[in-house]
């Protein structure tokens, strides 16, 4: 099955424990790899202001996954983040129908290094290799 | 006549006192990307009431404001920025 390129922003009640957070988050990384997907990037912000209250709350964790994954389980994905009732908010969003996961971490690379070159050409390279893994 | 012509003449000459190029920052800095949870650039887009800002004001070419314009809302939903200032938290 062919990897897309997705990212999840979602944000999680403010009551939560790390334990449960990380726990939440493990179990989404699993359905990703259990499925042939590979996830990219896994960033836990701290706890935020929300911008409006959302279910009461006025503040929240939001947690980023970076991944590819193949298209039939996004289904899953956002089944899971409904079912979870300490998610308040969640966004999906598909990068592109390319995944390769080399060339988007070494653009994330030079970006956070101060690179200044070829974020836009990065992740028209095809991913073959990684797509039949 | 002759008249007519003046009036066109001044018409022609204030609108240029007004006209000013503004140029697209998105276009000027190809390393700038527009991401949804990029708020802090995005803040500088929209008023303070929460509204998104019109090309015309901010000087941004279309392209770059048809996507300026999902990101803030992708941003609103996800409560990262404000749908108006009225919901805004009082404390």
């Amino acid at each position: 099955m062919q990897l897309k390129h997705y990212e999840t922003l979602y944000l999680m009640h403010p009551g939560m424990s790390e334990d449960d957070r990380s726990a939440f988050t493990k179990r989404l990384q699993d359905i990703i790899t259990q499925s042939g997907g590979q996830v990219v990037l896994c960033d836990p912000w701290p706890l935020q202001r929300l911008a409006y209250k959302v279910q009461r709350q006025t503040q929240g964790y939001y947690v980023l996954l970076e991944y590819g994954a193949p298209a039939n389980i996004i289904a899953d994905i956002t089944r899971e983040l409904r079912l979870n009732d300490q998610v308040l908010k969640f966004l999906t969003i598909k990068h592109g129908d390319k995944f390769d996961a080399e060339a988007i971490l070494k653009a994330k690379q030079a970006a956070s290094t101060g690179g200044v070159e070829q974020l836009e050409t990065a992740p028209e390279i095809t991913a073959t290799e990684e797509a039949q893994s | 006549m002759t008249q007519q012509d003046y009036k066109n003449n001044t018409a022609v000459r204030k609108r240029r006192v007004y006209m000013r190029k503004k140029i697209c920052r998105f276009c000027a800095d190809k390393k700038l990307h527009i991401d949804y949870k990029d708020v802090k650039t995005l803040r500088y887009f929209i008023s303070e009431r929460g509204k998104i800002l019109s090309a015309r004001i901010t000087g941004v070419c279309a392209k770059h404001q048809r996507r300026l314009t999902s990101a803030i809302k992708y941003a609103r939903h996800m409560a990262l920025l404000p749908f108006t200032s009225s919901h805004a938290l009082s404390d």
